[in-house]
């Protein structure tokens, strides 16, 4: 395939803003880059790039913790407690107290594969943060599906069909839903659905004894992809990248041509644009999902760091921080292997 | 194909100058004047509350009206958990947002477009950080860091508003350089720097200002949406603005413990004042971009 | 064809996720599922130091000896007991028929002196972090006799002391270390117990499933499963009561009591709390060292109004330091009823005078006092309270500066550096009704219990008395005359005893319940079958 033929003056071509992004303008690197395959370069920058994100993550979590007023070891001594006796907990938890010993030793075991255990239970902080980071996924996953369904129609129908009365109530509609407060639109939600359909939306390990289990999950799910505020800034994103593949030449080539735009667009309109949207999404309903879990009793990290920051619960918060950015990151690598798969033409550059 | 404005013949650029409402879509005006309106009654609203002109004292209690209806005892919207009145609240519950918002904007507007334009304009090493700086912002669930903060030191609205400040700014530095590297692609900045135009001049009024206004218009009524749904979300989590100040947030919080045995009216209220306030913003901006912009039908 | 693979996709999606998510237990209908209001730390009698865990421990231990429900201490673990006559030393004879809850896999153990030993060892080592240590500090030593006989030797005679060994045995068995026992110990997850339940299973969620105890020495419990669901919102648990998700609330949000009151399939009981809320002052602000002007302030807040609004008259005005229904509360001595005008007449007396703006000052100094308040999600009530105090307050010419803080933040600046004027706070007692700790003038220091500064010399003398005494009916005199006295001083203003309400499903029978230990009885409670 020649890569040359298509790179137009009016956009970038996936080969150049991949170039961009990935930072690589060097000679040495783009002659690298015909021997090694670009997944392979890919992983291996994501990887690095996610290790240091981490590290900076964490510091910047602890330099947190530490700078706050009060400290976490008073939760143990509830009512009797006095200077001498914190020490003496801190000293049988292990904690050394200067800030760079503190660090130091979380680091240290952290690289041996220990997380801790959590202040408040004792338990063991990676399984802990692990099982509620599965249901969070869970729920998160199901909610992006439930946005995308929301916005996808919207966008696609706004974008082709740009002069129709429909248009500006479809606009409106997904800011009004993305504006709506989240626990409020929650609580609604159960009123309807115990007052409306007679239903109690709540069921993990209540044992509700009726077959309709699956609704027990649909409510939460369905509440945060429709409230968790991105809805207007997935369709407003949708509809930029929708045009602006629908004004490529390509595309106006086939319609001329009398083909199916649709088959064209598909990947650079509807695939990368998802990719991408859904992983700079992650940190927004990862956020969503605390409200989400909170009224509906929804085990997962949420629920977890609401708690560990009221107590100051300082390996759990740590724990869920880099949860959270290894989703974030997983997101985006993910993004970027769906850009070069869509792009064979970049494994030829 | 896409001209600068700057670059079209100057008879043209006087000419759009003059007409430049004719072109305006009806959608867009429509949009533009519920935007506007919004924004006002925010405005007026922040001067009633400023001046205290009330129908009741927001702070005054009454333990025998405690959430009564719409209309009762002449409060127009009832009263609240401690039978104060619920619109003298919620006018004054603008003012929880209405610095601070604009502080969390400006923030995320100065700092994102100094970041955005360091990458874009010099590019390199300083690409290279202000990338992992923007990556390392992403990495935190916006929520969970305010909430950390709020929890470790105290819940304050200017605290709130200075993160979700902070970590928009990636945002508008992500768009800004996209637009730069757009505008060198086109070897738009060659061609000025050789027309010896000075930096700062071509950063701000060309770069910024003529290329960027719509991206930056378009963030900042998206990082007003944003604040007061922060401050929302905290406040159901009990680290919003604290009573006995009211902002919408602890407003919807408080009505909601009424919300299941049917008594709607005390959160679904400042709710919607929510809602009907995000939305003025979403639009304002929208309809200002297509404008600045030209809509594109 | 694209739309039914996108369909096919949606529902193969949901029900990927509800499978992984549904472990739910199917509860039968001899099972008993109580909301609570938060979730346990730990399950072990020692470590836990939340009123979640305190229930639990209830269900699954016993102590020596326990309480009835007419406050009457009553052989458990300890079939009878005897002292000598100083009281210094204390025998208990245990029971032989009692037997550990197995280990999984395992054949139960029995329960014997060594047990005991254990237990007093284990709780009191340096290195176990437990809030019991400072309550047991009066004891010197334990000493097995033999197999059923363990000797407890006291530092000095104490009071009731009788009523202290109600603390719960654990196996020595148990803990994965034997010598003390911290958070990171198995057990205190995993606890065994000689109690009427056992524990079954811990979810995810924190949800603690707890089944009767079949060689329970009491005998086997009526009610099959205990299943302790925690909620993470005070309306949507009490929505899955009325929708019958649970059946029991241990403790009923006040505002949530008319609409359950209106259903007939729920009964609400009613317990009374050893707990009373207040106004605690900080003596050390010049302007609150006058006695008038604390006294000035307790009169002027209509703590009746107050009652009845926020709480449905659910509880009693108090006008001392100990819970009305505790036998050393002075019923002679009234609560003042609100007096505006005489609460004024006091402030001028104290020689304020009204300022330019209706303020009250003296010397050109306001009135302006800093009230802290912990932050609480659920936190109506709180937030009720403390803002009619300003309310109140602000008609007499006083301005009140509410400040909502985080929890340790809070603790600081209250118990550690004393900036604040007034807290809004409760005390819950055990047994003994000892505010020694509360008033007098050694416990004014950083992270003591006299957070105010409070100091005088007559009250001092009292407590002083009352620990040297150890004839109940003469502690019981002293203090009524120290109620007297600290109505008086008003170093707090002493506001009123909640009544709690537990809220549960009429199929459950039998229903006593512990004051703050709740589960107490819970072995004789039983669900009436049918529906």
């Amino acid at each position: 395939m020649n890569t040359h033929q298509q790179t137009g003056d009016t956009w970038l071509s996936p080969v150049q803003s991949l170039a961009h992004k990935l930072n690589l303008d060097s000679p040495w690197v783009k002659h690298k880059l015909d021997f090694v395959m670009p997944m392979g370069v890919t992983i291996i920058r994501e990887l690095l790039l996610a290790l240091a994100l981490l590290f900076g993550v964490s510091l910047v979590v602890f330099t947190i913790l530490y700078a706050a007023p009060g400290d976490s070891f008073s939760l143990l001594l509830s009512g009797e407690r006095s200077a001498s006796a914190t020490e003496e907990v801190a000293q049988s938890l292990g904690f050394s107290n200067s800030w760079f010993g503190q660090y130091s030793t979380w680091l240290i075991n952290i690289l041996h594969g220990d997380l801790g255990t959590s202040i408040r239970t004792g338990q063991s902080v990676f399984e802990n943060v692990v099982s509620a980071t599965i249901n969070t996924l869970n729920l998160t996953l199901a909610a992006m599906l439930v946005t995308l369904i929301i916005a996808y129609p919207i966008a696609i129908y706004t974008s082709v069909r740009s002069a129709t009365p429909l248009n500006g109530p479809l606009t409106i509609f997904a800011y009004v839903i993305s504006a709506l407060p989240l626990f409020w639109l929650a609580y609604i939600g159960i009123f309807v659905s115990t007052n409306v359909f007679d239903y109690f939306p709540l069921g993990i390990g209540l044992g509700v004894e009726d077959d309709m289990e699956i609704m027990q999950f649909l409510l939460p799910v369905l509440i945060l992809g429709i409230g968790s505020g991105t809805v207007s800034e997935v369709v407003r994103f949708l509809k930029l990248e929708i045009s602006r593949v629908l004004e490529e030449e390509y595309i106006r080539t086939a319609k001329a041509k009398g083909a199916s735009i649709w088959r064209h667009g598909f990947k650079e309109g509807l695939l990368l644009p998802t990719s991408q949207i859904i992983s700079s999404k992650i940190p927004f309903f990862l956020g969503g999902a605390i409200i989400v879990e909170q009224v509906f009793n929804w085990p997962g990290m949420g629920r977890m760091a609401w708690q560990a920051a009221q107590d100051r619960d300082f390996p759990v918060i740590m724990g869920i921080a880099l949860a959270a950015a290894i989703l974030v990151r997983l997101g985006s690598l993910v993004h970027r292997m769906i850009y070069i798969i869509v792009n064979p033409r970049a494994s030829h550059e | 194909m896409y001209t600068e404005f700057s670059q079209l013949p100057i008879e043209k650029r006087q000419d759009i100058e003059k007409h430049w409402w004719k072109k305006i879509h009806r959608m867009d005006l429509l949009y533009l004047c519920y935007g506007i309106t919004i924004v006002s009654l925010v405005v007026i609203s922040y001067f009633l509350g400023a001046f205290n002109l009330l129908p009741f004292d927001p702070e005054e209690m009454d333990l025998d009206n405690m959430m009564v209806g719409i209309g009762a005892e002449g409060h127009i919207l009832g009263t609240d958990f401690m039978g104060r009145d619920l619109l003298s609240r919620m006018i004054l519950g603008i003012q929880a947002y209405f610095l601070p918002g604009l502080l969390a904007i400006v923030i995320a507007l100065s700092f994102g477009s100094f970041l955005g334009v360091l990458s874009g304009f010099y590019g390199g090493r300083i690409d290279t950080g202000v990338t992992y700086f923007n990556n390392l912002v992403d990495s935190f669930p916006r929520l969970v860091l305010i909430l950390l903060v709020v929890a470790a030191f105290k819940p304050d609205i200017y605290y709130i508003m200075i993160i979700v400040g902070l970590t928009n700014a990636p945002v508008v530095a992500a768009l800004i350089k996209n637009k730069i590297q757009f505008l060198k692609q086109k070897n738009f900045i060659e061609s000025s720097i050789a027309m010896g135009l000075p930096t700062h001049l071509i950063i701000f009024k060309h770069i910024l200002w003529y290329n960027c206004r719509s991206i930056l218009i378009i963030q900042a009524t998206l990082g007003m949406g944003e604040a007061i749904l922060m401050e929302t979300s905290l406040s159901y989590l009990g680290f919003g603005v604290q009573e006995p100040t009211p902002s919408w947030g602890n407003m919807v919080q408080a009505g909601s413990n009424y919300l299941m045995q049917g008594n709607f009216w005390p959160s679904t209220a400042p709710a919607l004042a929510i809602m009907f306030t995000i939305l003025g913003f979403y639009l304002l901006g929208d309809a200002l971009n297509h404008i600045l912009e030209g809509r594109k039908s | 064809m694209k739309r039914i693979d996108i369909a096919k996709f949606l529902v193969i999606t949901f029900i990927v996720i509800s499978s992984s998510m549904a472990s739910a237990a199917k509860r039968d209908s001899g099972s008993l599922a109580y909301g609570e209001y938060g979730r346990p730390a730990t399950l072990d009698p020692i470590t836990s130091n939340d009123m979640i865990s305190l229930r639990i421990t209830e269900l699954l231990f016993n102590g020596l000896v326990g309480i009835n429900e007419k406050q009457e201490i009553v052989p458990e673990l300890a079939a009878s007991w005897s002292s000598d006559e100083e009281g210094k030393y204390y025998t208990f004879k245990l029971r032989q028929d009692v037997k550990w809850h197995p280990k999984e896999g395992k054949e139960a153990e029995v329960f014997d002196a060594d047990d005991v030993v254990a237990t007093y060892k284990i709780m009191m080592h340096a290195k176990t972090i437990t809030p019991l240590k400072v309550r047991y500090e009066f004891i010197e030593s334990v000493k097995k006799i033999d197999n059923y006989t363990v000797e407890f030797t006291l530092k000095r005679p104490v009071l009731n002391a009788l009523a202290k060994f109600t603390f719960k045995i654990i196996p020595k068995h148990g803990p994965a270390n034997p010598v003390y026992l911290n958070r990171e110990d198995p057990f205190v997850q995993y606890p065994i117990g000689t109690g009427p339940f056992r524990l079954k299973e811990v979810t995810a969620d924190r949800e603690v499933i707890m089944e009767a105890n079949p060689d329970y020495f009491k005998g086997k419990p009526k009610v099959k499963e205990f299943i302790a669901k925690p909620f993470a919102d005070q309306n949507i648990m009490n929505q899955a009561l009325t929708f019958n998700a649970i059946d029991m609330i241990v403790l009923v949000n006040p505002r949530h009591i008319p609409e359950l009151q209106g259903d007939k399939r729920f009964i609400l009981q009613p317990y009374n709390a050893l707990s009373y809320s207040f106004f605690g002052y900080n003596v050390r602000n010049p302007l609150l060292a006058d006695k008038r002007v604390r006294r000035a302030l307790t009169l002027a807040i209509n703590r009746e109004e107050m009652l009845s609004s926020f709480f449905n008259g659910q509880g009693t005005v108090i006008s001392g330091p100990f819970a009305p229904g505790s036998w050393a509360y002075n019923l002679d001595v009234k609560p003042e009823p609100y007096d505006k005008s005489r609460a004024v007449e006091l402030l001028k007396e104290a020689g304020f005078v009204e300022g330019a703006n209706g303020m009250m000052e003296k010397d050109g100094q306001a009135l302006n006092l800093s009230l802290k308040v912990p932050i609480a999600k659920e936190s109506e009530a709180i937030k009720r309270v403390v803002l009619a105090f300003k309310g109140y307050l602000k008609k007499v010419g006083v301005q009140v500066e509410v400040q909502f803080m985080e929890w340790q933040a809070w603790k600081e600046a209250v118990f550690e550096q004393h900036q604040f004027d007034v807290v809004f706070a409760s005390w819950v007692f055990d047994d003994s009704a000892d505010i020694s700790s509360l008033f007098h003038s050694a416990e004014v220091g950083a992270w003591k219990n006299n957070f105010g500064g409070y100091e005088n010399e007559k009250v001092d003398s009292l407590i002083v008395e009352s620990k040297l005494t150890l004839d109940h009916e003469k502690r019981r005199t002293i203090y009524r005359k120290l109620h007297a006295v600290l109505a008086d001083e008003a170093p707090y203003t002493f506001l009123w005893t909640l009544t709690n309400y537990s809220a549960y499903h009429n199929k459950l029978r039998k229903v006593a319940i512990h004051p703050y230990k709740f589960f107490s009885f819970a072995d004789s409670w039983f669900i009436s079958g049918g529906k």
